[in-house]
């Protein structure tokens, strides 16, 4: 299948917004949270067998989480990115795992940086951290500088110290 | 079976006999290629302008300023550096308008107050000089006899440990100096602690420091125990190390250069002659905050439980739990996290132009792969075109860059096996590969090359007869390693068909890179999506069919071949010209302080142990919104290694382990 015709797939069966990079390798869809799954199964049948990544970005002015995948076709030699927007105050999406085997793992690190849950993955357990007990850690919300300066005892200022003698 | 694959091993290993040493001496009289090192600052106090610039692009703090008066009333304007947070970068000597604060090659930084390496203005517009103590005298037998044989524990805590590697191999040769690398905590006297230190990592050390027995040292190499360094702000790595545990010795850096270590064992020696018997002992676990989890230990009659280091000669800061039938593993889950720092939002907190500096340190062992794809994915972004110059440099970079890991990974590899010959005499090549990377880009492991729309300096003139010269050397020891090591019938006997990796899991389970190409994928992101100058250079992809340890093993060595020939038509084919481009096409020149334009990218690059990808989102700020740091050795290790282990022998764990070349601070992040 050419890449036009991927496209136009995507954008026919799931209403994707498509936008592609200046190289013409990555291309980059914006999907519903509804067919998710159902565009990770098409592209999984149409060749994309890598799975590179599943990730989050935390959009906090907007409320809203971004979880994406990226995944690699070896022979339209195409990266596709596709993301999904959710809620922020309970964030859960289906599982990518019964798809591609490495996913789960990917999502067990979303899980425990970001806080969202996938239903069907039997991974969900700390990855990284152990006996972790604050917020997620890479959510926006979280200031790591402040939790450093009170965990610790250092205060960092913003701007170089300077001393009047 | 031939003969000749087992006599040519000792033939070869006869010829070492009459040749000149690889051993560099120490002191240093003058080593090779340091006059570029990036060490040291120097002052000039009358060139100062009160820009205060350099502490505004300072990454990590270190740099204070002082209004000071004078006997006459005067008002002076001074600025110090804090070595115990400096991460060498530059980037206050590049902005400096100066040039009042300019770096020196001095690399010796060691003290034992970590007070002490805070440089106020004067100690810091003093002309450095090294006065090294005589380790001749001694005072009694007892503490001769102890400063002679000092056991270092192996425990690869966080990246500075890459400069003792040097010292084990022939380049820098510890046993000089008595020093021997021991597993076992209870038989050993030097805690040596390799960087940043996190939660999870800090409740074991406490654990070993425990188990040693008295009189214990502990050395601690690197700025991040110290004062948090280049992580000061990360939530997983502990800050000051000595609240903890006792520290005898500070050693500066980041990482501290091999001299610099060689420094801090000469003075540990010669203190340790003169009574010195460390600090008083304590351990502080903060109300049980550090210490480690208490596990009831499941008796099972048919199985048994193995923990497979974090503390293991043969695994680095990486813990896996491997359930054993008799001598066959049944079942192994990793077990990860000892070097989560959490880099991908720690990017978030610095500018586009201060990530240079950090973002190399991802993975201590391949880092000019990390400075590409970082820039390569911010240039799409802001629109920056790179000059051919530019891109050709990279380019000799990131292949130099690989050629040191793989021959790092072969050593391991060699080691785990067995061949502790083959470690030794990789590791000291190595040096040679870095000594060039230094002469290049002023920075012997991470170079900080590379800046968005180019490099940050042009190689010396006589750069291209350096390159040379140790290129044609390294294609003279491939044939050394060839007779000592894939020839070697031993060696194929122990490593043929064993931790097969078939195409289709390969493919499925996204292994990448030479774990990849072993198993027969014919893929490579240099020829597949060229980036860099890499479409005009003329290479093979090197790609075998079996799978095993041995063709990964084989392939590597093949890629560094590949890698020299790479190097040499690149210098030959690089153009002349500017090496940086500042003006972006979607407006604004890109300096220390600007913002790029909104937009996402993903770029991605063939680093050593296989496909990198980073995909950034910017929102138009001064700083990146999100990175994501998609990092070769997260699939390869967290899910295809227990699937290769199942039913091995428990002796090929290391082994199929170190094949895959695994990098513990790349999927940790």
């Amino acid at each position: 299948m050419e890449i036009e015709n991927l496209l136009k797939n995507l954008v026919e069966h799931f209403n994707a917004k498509i936008s592609i990079g200046k190289d013409r390798n990555f291309v980059l869809a914006k999907v519903d949270k509804s067919s998710y799954v159902n565009v990770a199964e098409f592209l999984f049948k149409e060749g994309f067998r890598r799975l590179l990544t599943v990730s989050a970005i935390d959009w906090l002015s907007r409320n809203v989480i971004e979880i994406y995948f990226i995944t690699y076709n070896h022979v339209m030699n195409v990266y596709v990115k596709v993301s999904t927007e959710i809620s922020r105050d309970s964030p859960e999406i289906p599982s990518l795992s019964s798809i591609w085997e490495n996913a789960a793992m990917h999502e067990r690190e979303v899980w425990e940086l970001f806080g969202v849950s996938f239903i069907g993955n039997k991974m969900l357990k700390p990855l990284f951290l152990e006996d972790w007990k604050g917020p997620p850690p890479f959510r926006k919300d979280f200031d790591w500088r402040e939790y450093v300066a009170k965990e610790y005892g250092l205060k960092y200022p913003p701007v170089p110290k300077t001393v009047y003698q | 079976m031939k003969i000749s694959n087992i006599l040519k091993p000792f033939k070869t290993v006869g010829k070492f006999l009459v040749e000149k040493p690889l051993t560099f001496h120490f002191p240093p009289e003058s080593p090779v290629f340091t006059e570029r090192f990036r060490g040291r600052h120097i002052y000039h106090p009358e060139l100062c302008i009160e820009c205060k610039l350099c502490g505004t692009v300072c990454p990590n703090n270190a740099i204070d300023f002082l209004f000071e008066k004078d006997e006459k009333g005067l008002v002076h304007f001074r600025t110090q550096v804090d070595y115990a947070k400096c991460c060498f970068c530059g980037l206050c000597e590049d902005i400096c308008p100066t040039k009042a604060l300019e770096m020196t090659n001095f690399p010796f930084l060691v003290a034992m107050d970590k007070k002490e390496l805070y440089y106020g203005w004067k100690k810091l517009s003093e002309k450095p000089s090294l006065t090294l103590p005589s380790i001749k005298e001694k005072k009694g037998l007892i503490p001769w006899a102890r400063a002679r044989s000092f056991w270092v524990i192996n425990y690869f805590t966080g990246c500075c440990f890459i400069e003792a590697v040097p010292w084990v191999a022939s380049s820098f040769d510890m046993e000089r100096f008595g020093l021997l690398a021991t597993a076992s905590p209870r038989h050993s006297d030097v805690l040596l602690i390799g960087g940043y230190v996190t939660t999870k990592t800090l409740k074991r050390i406490i654990r070993i420091y425990s188990q040693m027995p008295k009189p214990k040292f502990v050395l601690v190499l690197g700025n991040c125990p110290m004062t948090g360094g280049t992580y000061w702000d990360s939530y997983n790595t502990i800050k000051e190390l000595d609240k903890y545990i006792p520290v005898d010795l500070w050693i500066a850096g980041c990482p501290p250069r091999v001299e610099n270590v060689g420094y801090a064992v000469v003075l540990a020696i010669w203190a340790v002659q003169h009574g010195y018997t460390g600090k008083e002992e304590y351990v502080n676990i903060e109300h049980g905050k550090y210490a480690l989890p208490y596990v009831v230990p499941k008796i099972d009659r048919d199985y048994n439980i193995v923990e497979f280091g974090p503390q293991h000669p043969a695994s680095g800061n990486f813990n896996m739990f491997l359930k054993l039938k008799g001598e066959r593993v049944v079942e192994a889950t990793p077990n990860v996290g000892y070097l989560h720092r959490g880099f991908e939002k720690l990017m978030e907190y610095r500018t586009w132009y201060q990530n240079i500096m950090i973002v190399q340190r991802v993975c201590v062992l391949d880092g000019a792969s990390y400075e590409l794809a970082y820039v390569g994915a911010a240039e799409k972004i802001a629109g920056l075109e790179v000059p051919e110059r530019a891109k050709y440099l990279r380019v000799i970079q990131a292949e130099l860059s690989r050629i040191q890991s793989h021959l790092l990974n072969l050593g391991l590899l060699a080691s785990s096996a067995g061949f502790d010959t083959i470690t030794r005499i990789t590791w000291g090549d190595r040096d040679k590969i870095l000594y060039l990377l230094e002469y290049m880009s002023r920075g012997r492991v991470y170079q900080i090359y590379n800046i968005p729309g180019g490099v940050r300096y042009d190689v010396p003139l006589d750069f291209v007869d350096k390159a040379f010269e140790v290129v044609k050397y390294m294609e003279k020891r491939l044939k050394i390693y060839d007779d000592l090591l894939f020839n070697n019938q031993v060696f194929i006997d122990r490593t043929k068909n064993i931790g097969k990796l078939p195409k289709e899991m390969a493919i499925e389970l996204d292994v990448t890179g030479p774990n990849m190409r072993a198993s027969g994928i014919d893929f490579d992101v240099r020829r597949n999506i060229p980036y860099e100058a890499y479409k005009d250079l003329d290479f093979k992809v090197q790609v075998l069919q079996d799978g095993d340890v041995y063709s990964r093993a084989l392939c590597r060595r093949r890629e560094i071949e590949e890698s020299l020939h790479i190097i040499k038509q690149a210098i030959d084919k690089m153009p002349k010209g500017p090496i940086a481009e500042r003006k972006m096409s979607r407006g604004g020149y890109f300096s220390f302080m600007s913002s790029i334009p909104a937009g996402e990218a993903i770029h991605c690059v063939e680093s050593a142990r296989g496909e990198l990808c980073f995909h950034i989102v910017s929102t138009g700020g001064v700083k990146p919104y999100r990175v994501k740091i998609r990092g070769p050795t997260f699939d390869t290790i967290l899910v295809a290694l227990p699937k290769l282990l199942k039913g091995v022998q428990v002796a090929d764990v290391p082994v199929i382990y170190w094949s895959l070349d695994n990098c513990p601070a790349d999927h940790d992040r």
